[in-house]
């Protein structure tokens, strides 16, 4: 029996022309985990509150269609029974969390539910405990990391026994381990407590392969509904982004298996291997030469300290060149982001010198460092908020007292931002968001440009959108220096990569080297290739490696 | 950022009814005593109650800036009062108040008035670093259950704000506002962009949270309270102490014992008026003792 069906959902968001979903039909037997990808605005988000009841109660707009909840019309569920039965976790973990402490925040929805205070001790204990969020009931919830404050939002959700689990990017704000482990957590939930899950997600190398059904959406409708595998394949075929890098190689290149894991695609490989040991063919690809540009920002025995007394960065030396495209890859807490407040001014070194072009940043304020180093945070909506696009580009120039020679149309058009000039930035999709953020920074030629996690919350598209503007501006002789948690990211674009831990330099190097001799941080081409061709990173490598690959067991099948 | 923080004492275990108890009848008694005696043995049982609790480090700035506060009141006291027959100091004849006289009944009469207000801003300071303020909202949410839920989010999206502006200011710097530059006039305007983008930001996170509690099925009917706090002996203990107190300081009053006139000579102590005060004082320490003793004695601690 299916627990979801939806029949013609079609619905407008208030004053808008354009369905945000349009004509689904679905049916979702229960216990199924289904992933839902697609890119920015095609309806994922949309579909899930449906799902969820939020639409249209709490979003207003025009709504047609029928959505059965274990064939009960949503519409004709009062409130109560329907969040008894589905539970929505949600983006960003700081604005869902209601109470003070842990304890309190799990027990709020069950006060809603008006349970007696006996059942609610005991699912509170329950759920905690299965979350492993006991040691932290009396915790003050604004002093939690970000995966605890998810783990929190999820328990909460859990307590309330829904039979339908719903998740909406619960990664898209977390480093990749607390991401880890909300996924290991909710797929345990799916195979364990037989609760059915409908996963919305961006990282796809984490998930595809643990949905039963993956579902491809693309402007309000499903283009794809199947198995892993087979939706790798279609997607493969029509050129369709969402899907994990391994699986997008493999289709790619023609082959009738498809690997959903790094495992699987050795194995693959394995049963390909046409030749005693792969290495002996030579498979070596070309290494990127080292820019070797002018020096523009020159690190020298960096110690920084807060004033809290924890030292945040110890004895960092760094040269940062034009062309350069350096990433810095780090735990969380690693020094990472501090180095970057370090070059650009916002932190001045307790001890050593940061020198930017040549200049000791401890005698120029931030202001004056802005027109050299250009510094994009983690969040774009920090920097909007006039009524349009173009006012936040003339808005940087004018704190700089720079003349618009021109840049600002250029740059509106390089960012592919010149149709919503006039357009308030608050009402564009994250990635537009993020270019125009992004834009403001560029509107003053920065010769060196930070970027502090740019890929957060990113879909594949606006990765790779983001990826080729750097690359771009790489190619001019900008210095990008990005810090990211993001390795499949830095594999395609960066140059170097650095690895810093507990405020040091551990290792750095072309990313040839420091990315294929990792254990943690590699990305999945460079571990699928591990033991079998030296120095492969990158989708395009992999790709060339594999048709060769195929080429040479052809070969041999007809020689043979 | 929450002030409160959980330290193992009694004090900090008690049931919230029990400390808010405690707390409003420490207020209550200051605002009816003004005898100087009766308001020191208030003072006197809050200060070890706070030093019980473990919390002396952070009511030392409330000391200092109420001891400061105390000085101004008797200062304006002495000069502004001019009622009071044992003149200390006659002062420069000054237009609207005339000759100054500053009396002895005036700055005892301030030294008096600065005592209550040590009581009061130590009594909040021992309900800001003692009490949990959810649990203490949660003895309230039956009056007004939406109500305490605006006070605890405010409680949570405080320390949230902080870290925005902190952010927003780091980014809107970088992109050249300069804040720390120019007029004052020029500093203030500067920081507008600062405010607006907090104030778009705050409100998008209003509506997330709004669907959050809605999903969660907030305002879909009657609301039950979560509790999971105990009602022990020592709370017990400290209530009844803390009631006995109340009823024997209104007692006092009735009697005319608390009381106390400043103007125009200071009224003589008599011993037998004391005698409440002692009662109070001795009853209001009862969380103190059974916190000594919780310590020490690992039996009082099974048994309370």
């Amino acid at each position: 029996m299916a627990v979801i069906k939806i029949q013609d959902l079609t619905y407008y968001y208030p004053e808008t022309q354009k369905p945000a979903l349009d004509k689904i039909n679905l049916e979702i037997p229960g216990g199924q985990f289904i992933l839902l990808v697609g890119g920015s605005g095609c309806g994922k988000s949309t579909l899930v509150r449906a799902l969820a009841g939020l639409i249209p109660d709490f979003y207003g707009g025009t709504y047609g269609g029928k959505v059965y909840i274990n064939d009960k019309e949503i519409r004709q569920l009062d409130r109560r029974s329907l969040v008894r039965q589905v539970g929505m976790v949600f983006q960003d973990p700081e604005s869902q969390l209601v109470m003070t402490d842990v304890e309190q925040e799990v027990a709020f929805g069950l006060e809603n539910l008006g349970l007696p205070n006996s059942l609610m001790k005991r699912r509170v204990m329950e759920v905690t405990g299965a979350l492993a969020l006991s040691g932290y009931l009396r915790s003050f919830t604004p002093e939690l990391s970000g995966g605890q404050k998810q783990k929190v939002a999820l328990a909460s959700v859990l307590a309330m026994q829904p039979e339908i689990l719903i998740l909406d990017e619960p990664t898209s704000q977390l480093d990749p381990i607390a991401g880890e482990e909300i996924l290991t957590m909710v797929r345990r939930l799916n195979e364990e407590n037989g609760i059915t899950v409908i996963l919305v997600e961006q990282r796809l190398e984490r998930c595809f392969h643990l949905a039963d059904r993956v579902m491809v959406m693309e402007n309000g409708r499903i283009l794809c509904d199947d198995a892993p595998d087979v939706v790798a394949r279609w997607a493969a075929k029509n050129k369709t982004p969402f899907i994990p890098p391994l699986a997008r190689l493999f289709a790619g290149a023609g082959f009738p298996e498809v690997p959903l894991t790094v495992k699987q695609g050795r194995e693959i490989l394995k049963s390909y291997d046409p030749l005693p040991g792969l290495r002996m063919q030579n498979l070596k690809i070309k290494r990127a030469g080292s820019a070797g540009g002018k020096c523009l920002v020159d690190i020298q025995n960096l110690w920084f300290a807060y004033p809290n007394g924890k030292e945040a960065l110890k004895n960092i030396n760094l040269k940062i060149r034009s062309g350069d495209f350096t990433v810095i890859l780090g735990e969380n807490a690693a020094g990472k982001t501090t180095l970057l407040k370090n070059i650009n001014g916002l932190l001045k070194p307790g001890r050593g010198q940061v020198k930017v072009l040549n200049q000791d940043t401890k005698k120029l304020s931030v202001e004056e460092l802005a027109s050299t180093v250009g510094y994009l945070s983690q969040d774009p909506n920090d920097y909007l908020f006039l009524p349009t696009v173009r006012e936040e580009l003339v808005f940087t120039l004018n704190n700089l007292g720079l003349p618009d020679d021109g840049i600002i149309e250029k740059m509106l058009k390089r960012l592919q931002l010149t149709s919503c000039a006039e357009v308030n930035p608050r009402d564009l999709s994250a990635g537009e968001r993020q270019r125009v953020a992004l834009a403001s920074v560029l509107v003053v030629r920065p010769q060196v440009l930070l970027l502090d996690e740019p890929t957060r919350g990113l879909d594949y598209r606006l990765k790779a959108e983001l990826g080729n503007i750097l690359l771009q501006l790489q190619a001019e002789g900008t210095a990008v220096l990005v810090v990211t948690h993001d390795v499949e990211f830095a594999a395609e674009y960066a140059g170097n990569i650095i690895l810093m831990a507990e405020g040091t330099i551990i290792a750095s190097g072309s990313k040839y080297e420091m990315l294929t001799r990792s254990t943690f941080y590699s990305p999945q081409i460079s571990k699928l290739f591990n033991n079998l061709a030296e120095d492969v990173v990158t989708l395009e490598q992999g790709s060339e490696i594999l048709t060769r690959l195929m080429g040479l067991n052809e070969d041999r099948v007809n020689c043979g | 950022m929450l002030a409160y923080r959980e330290k193992d004492n009694l004090i900090h275990k008690l049931h919230p009814l029990a400390a808010v108890a405690y707390i409003s009848i420490i207020i209550i008694l200051s605002l009816i005593f003004s005898h100087p005696v009766y308001l020191l043995g208030l003072l006197l049982a809050v200060g070890t109650v706070i030093i019980a609790s473990g919390n002396f480090r952070e009511w030392t700035p409330y000391l200092l800036i109420s001891l400061g506060m105390i000085t101004v009141i008797m200062l304006v006291n002495a000069v502004f009062v001019q009622a009071g027959s044992t003149v200390l100091f006659y002062g420069p004849r000054v237009p609207v108040l005339g000759k100054i006289r500053i009396t002895l009944e005036a700055i005892c009469f301030g030294i008096g008035m600065g005592i209550r207000l040590l009581v009061i801003v130590s009594a909040f300071c021992f309900y800001t670093y003692a009490v949990h303020p959810d649990k203490a909202l949660k003895l309230f949410s039956k009056f007004g259950n939406k109500s305490v839920l605006a006070v605890t989010l405010s409680t949570r999206l405080f320390p949230l704000m902080i870290r925005d502006v902190r952010r927003i200011t780091e980014v809107q710097r970088c992109r050249g506002v300069k804040l720390d530059t120019g007029s004052r006039w020029q500093r203030v305007k500067n920081r507008l962009p600062v405010i607006n983008v907090l104030l778009l930001s705050s409100l998008e996170r209003s509506l997330q949270l709004a669907e959050s509690m809605q999903a969660r099925g907030y305002g879909s009917g009657k609301r039950t309270c979560y509790t999971r706090d105990l009602w022990r002996p020592r709370d017990c203990l400290i209530f009844s102490a803390a009631v006995l107190s109340l009823l024997t300081g209104i007692w006092a009053v009735w009697q005319g014992w608390a009381g106390y006139t400043y103007y125009p000579r200071l009224e003589s102590l008599q011993l037998n008026d004391l005698k409440m005060a002692a009662v109070i004082v001795l009853a209001l320490t009862v969380p103190t003792v059974l916190s000594w003793g919780w310590k020490k004695w690992p039996l009082l601690k099974s048994k309370i």
